[in-house]
């Protein structure tokens, strides 16, 4: 089916809570890659009778097209070799490629793989702007989800320069330069100040107070900053931060004092879990961080869920996964990348019987359960970080279904879960209409997506259909049908259509008189020449800001 | 004719990704460029190169001539797809969809050369930086068994010593320089510290280092051990220390285990500091082939698409199987340099070249089309050695893009086998 014809889903149960429809049965009309009120009777059906509808799944925070994931993916061949990927069986006029899985597949299969599980948008959540190149390269191979990149700026040698000279009007215009250069959507902090401070010596920062030697400026100054830049730039989605110490106990104090510094200022969190440690030791901080977030309605998060099995850290905080491999003692990545950032690989294993693991994986439940708002707490693993994005419909099941998430957490270590929410018994049920907001409404609303995460006219007809199965993981693993702006790419289970993805992106403007000091900086201290460091010939148009 | 001149040309004379030449064009000529080295000079040349399609050696159209080919491979498989240096990314990635479909072996300039090295940092990964962090942070520079000059000659210049980093303002002052020769594989010259060692000392040299930066209490009587110690003192104390190595192979015979021995110091010294291994790469885009092959199949050399799905050989590489008459077709991408052994085993096998002088490369093919160079005819991206993507400007044109030349290959091979399966 191409893009423009019509087509009219038949008698399904529609979950689209941006639209306050829930679990209504109703036909949901296409036209031209577009949601409408109504085609014509003439205009072909697919049978939903008795299957649940919702919006395509959008996954605001993913590692899959990037530099550092293709690093990854160069780490792991026996992961590859254990999961190979032949190509599928499009219909014609649709060139199949084969690839590979394991935590980090290759391009074409990540692809598929996100809309064989009913995903049809998917942001790379971490990208070097040297890098973002590649990344486009990547996307471009990565069909079927619409997408984009959120660029690194948090440790970004030109912005800490700004910063420390107070210059903040001057950083919000180099920030919009850089978004605009790269191809981004959005502007990502990654433990602001600790990678300079990681690459210069100074090993880390572990508070927002604490002063990056090289440059006298404070986590807290760099975040005030492009928090800033983001909301006055009106950027579709504010700034998107992982904030100092993760993964080590007693993180939780970071976190809040980071979200208390940026109070009534829009900003998102991600990867929330692996910043809700208490301390001293190892002990679940959610109750606090979530009391936190429920009643402050400028903050959203996305939680980073912790599944048990293979992952793979992949991650621009440099320090972190240095103490990972350390302790680990498994193989370790390191990449510093000139005047922007850095970049850190250790595979890694969660397993239930190990302690830190089961506190992990309990963590993040107990903040999807204690979250009073589920539009501001979106479902992610931090794929590959937390597990892999094919993990999510067994998330949702532990979220929908009470009865195995306490079964499950009596196979689990429970050293450390002494006095966590989840051990005394968190009895709440998601419902699928929650599922569906934090699945898709919730990410689309806060990307600002205004024609995704719903399905009310005009929206791009993005549609996922899931046969009803009392096993809800099952369900969410394997939707009967799935189309993407208008075309079927899943039929009856399979896919046999992969249409090439729409790139997802901002161009900011900025006051010129930036460029001859950006200049001077490039000319002195870069080794790619300034006229050559945008990335040109992108695809699609820039969003209208 | 008036001059024209394009500004920031990318040259992939060595990998080093100059992006500031500065190419006058003249009667579509290269007539000057600059700032360049001999490496640079011999890339570029005049630029000219020949436009012809050619079938069993005679001019054909340029669809007939993709036909014909789509033709030759889906009926030659086994079938070698082989990428060569001078291709730009994006058609890397062309010709990757046709391996693919064909059910190829893939290989690359990597697998004869700079595999060791990749093996090893799959075996137990690595810390590297790009070229830029050298530039302003390093203070400490290990030169081991390589003088950057001759084979990458703005290197220092660059990169490494010479320039005011934002962290070494003092610029090659304000660095040490020691510089270790093994063998026949010089070091470089006029380091603060020079030494020498034989082949047969490097391994446990570099192991004895590794050992002492890792608090190892060492025998001092030993001279090796020595000069382990306080090697092992002198990065420690750096600031930010950079060793540096040709991955690319040299006349000399190397011992295999000096990558691995290499990663495992650098990764060390990130304990008492912080340290990176720097891996000299050689010119055109040798390192893009390895980042699409890595993002498309997610191995970075020696793939073999045979059973649907893409596998892993590096143990058994592709060209090499092609001597041994192990493919019935091959397609070439992009000009290869070749031994006389793979040249007559190309020959032997039902051959479709398409890429640079195609026409003129003195190999029997069933078709031979003539493309452009990246970075000179075809703009698109080109790693540099340290896989930061560049961009390239091309000064001058190519009627046939070998990215669009292999797109229509593509396309008619599986047309081809649709046909076949129907």
């Amino acid at each position: 089916m191409s893009p423009t014809t019509q087509l009219r889903i038949v008698g399904g149960a529609v979950h689209d809570p941006a639209n306050q429809v829930d679990g209504e049965v109703r036909d949901v009309c296409i036209e031209d890659g577009r949601i409408v009120a109504n085609v014509s009777d003439s205009a072909p059906t697919l049978d939903a009778k008795g299957m649940v509808l919702m919006p395509g799944g959008v996954d605001i925070h993913s590692h899959f097209a990037s530099s550092s994931c293709n690093h990854a993916r160069r780490l792991l061949p026996e992961e590859h070799a254990a999961d190979v990927a032949p190509a599928p069986d499009l219909l014609e006029d649709w060139l199949p490629r084969s690839g590979t899985g394991g935590t980090v597949p290759s391009t074409f299969t990540t692809g598929y793989r996100y809309a064989g599980l009913g995903y049809t948008t998917a942001f790379d959540a971490a990208v070097a702007p040297s890098m973002a190149r590649h990344s486009h390269a990547e996307l471009d191979d990565t069909p079927c989800v619409d997408g984009g990149v959120f660029v690194l700026m948090g440790n970004d040698e030109y912005l800490l320069r700004q910063v420390a000279a107070g210059e903040r009007v001057r950083a919000r215009d180099y920030a919009a330069w850089l978004l605009g250069s790269t191809g981004g959507y959005a502007i990502k902090i990654v433990n602001p100040g600790g990678v300079e401070a990681w690459k210069s010596g100074q090993r880390n920062l572990n508070g927002i107070d604490d002063v990056l030697a090289t440059h006298g400026v404070t986590p807290r100054a760099i975040l005030e900053t492009l928090t800033d830049a983001a909301n006055q730039l009106r950027l579709p989605h504010p700034v998107h931060i992982h904030c100092n110490n993760l993964g080590l106990p007693g993180n939780s104090e970071v976190t809040l004092a980071t979200m208390r510094a940026l109070s009534g200022r829009r900003a998102h969190f991600t990867h929330l879990q692996f910043h809700s440690y208490g301390g001293p030791g190892w002990k679940s901080a959610a109750a606090p961080i979530m009391e936190y977030v429920n009643a402050h309605p400028e903050v959203s998060v996305d939680v980073g869920q912790v599944m048990f099995g293979s992952a793979t850290t992949i991650t621009a905080d440099g320090p972190v996964e240095y103490l990972l491999h350390k302790s680990s003692g498994r193989r370790w990545v390191n990449i510093d990348i000139e005047l922007e950032t850095g970049c850190g690989i250790v595979p890694f294993v969660y397993k239930d019987k190990v302690a830190v693991s089961a506190l992990q994986w309990a963590i993040g439940l107990e903040l999807f359960l204690l979250s009073q708002d589920p539009w501001r707490v979106v479902l992610s693993t931090d794929h590959p970080n937390g597990g892999s994005f094919l993990s999510y419909p067994a998330l949702i099941q532990l979220l929908m279904d009470r009865g195995v998430r306490q079964d499950r957490l009596k196979q689990v270590n429970p050293r450390l879960l002494t006095g966590s929410a989840l051990a005394d018994g968190l009895d709440r049920e998601y419902t699928l209409n929650e599922i569906a907001i934090i699945t898709r409404a919730g990410p689309a609303r806060l990307l600002g997506l205004k024609h995704k995460g719903h399905l009310g006219p005009g929206a791009d007809a993005d549609v996922t259909v899931y046969a009803r199965n009392p096993d809800i993981a099952e369900m969410f693993a394997s939707p009967r049908y799935v189309v993407k702006g208008g075309t079927l790419m899943v039929e009856e289970g399979q896919l046999r259509r992969a249409p090439p993805a729409h790139r997802l992106r901002v161009q900011p403007s900025y006051d010129q008189q930036l460029l001859p000091d950006l200049k001077r900086y490039f000319e002195a201290y870069s080794t790619v020449a300034f006229d050559n460091y945008p990335v040109v010939d992108l695809p699609d148009d820039p969003l209208p800001l | 004719m008036t001059d024209r001149i394009v500004e920031h040309v990318t040259c992939l004379g060595c990998g080093c990704g100059c992006d500031d030449i500065s190419v006058t064009v003249q009667d579509d000529r290269i007539v000057a460029a600059a700032p360049l080295c001999p490496l640079g000079q011999a890339w570029l040349g005049d630029g000219r190169i020949p436009s012809e399609v050619l079938v069993e050696g005679r001019a054909e159209p340029l669809e007939s001539a993709v036909s014909r080919a789509a033709a030759v491979l889906t009926d030659g498989r086994p079938v070698l797809v082989y990428l060569a240096p001078d291709l730009t990314s994006q058609a890397q990635r062309a010709a990757l969809a046709a391996a693919d479909l064909l059910g190829a072996s893939v290989d690359s300039a990597t697998s004869e050369t700079a595999a060791y090295g990749l093996l090893s940092a799959q075996r137990r990964g690595r810390t590297s930086a790009t070229l830029g962090e050298l530039r302003n942070r390093a203070d400490t520079y290990l030169f081991w068994g390589v003088d950057p000059t001759e084979r990458y000659p703005r290197f220092l210049a660059r990169y490494a010593l010479d320039p005011e980093g934002r962290h070494v303002p003092q610029g090659r002052r304000g660095r040490q320089v020691i510089s270790v020769s093994i063998g026949g594989d010089r070091g470089l010259p006029g380091a603060d510290l020079e030494l020498t060692l034989s082949p047969d000392q490097e391994i446990a040299a570099l192991s004895l280092m590794r050992a002492a930066v890792l608090g190892v209490e060492l025998s001092p009587q030993d001279p090796i051990v020595q000069m382990a110690v306080d090697l092992a003192g002198r990065l420690a104390r750096a600031r930010y220390a950079v060793l540096v190595h040709d991955a690319e192979p040299t006349a000399e015979r190397r011992n295999p285990l000096r990558s691995e021995a290499l990663i495992a110091l650098a990764e060390a010294l990130n304990q008492p500091t912080r340290a990176a291994l720097c891996s000299l790469r050689a010119g055109g885009n040798r390192v893009g082939a390895e980042a699409v092959l890595t993002s498309q199949t997610g191995y970075p050399l020696a793939v073999n698409y045979s059973r649907g799905y893409p596998r892993y050989t590096p143990a058994e590489r592709p060209v090499e199987r092609l001597r041994n008459g192990g493919f019935r077709a091959a397609l070439v991408a992009g000009s290869i340099g070749l031994d006389p052994t793979t040249a007559k085993a190309l020959s032997a096998a039902s051959t479709v070249l398409v890429g640079p002088r195609a026409s003129q490369s003195g190999l029997k093919s069933v078709v031979a089309i003539d493309t452009g160079v990246a970075g000179i005819h075809e703009g698109g991206t080109a790693y540099r050695m340290d896989e930061v993507p560049l961009r390239l400007r091309p000064p001058l044109e190519t009627s046939h893009p070998t990215h669009q030349v292999l797109g229509l290959l593509a396309d008619a091979i599986r047309d081809a086998l649709r046909k076949g399966s129907a």
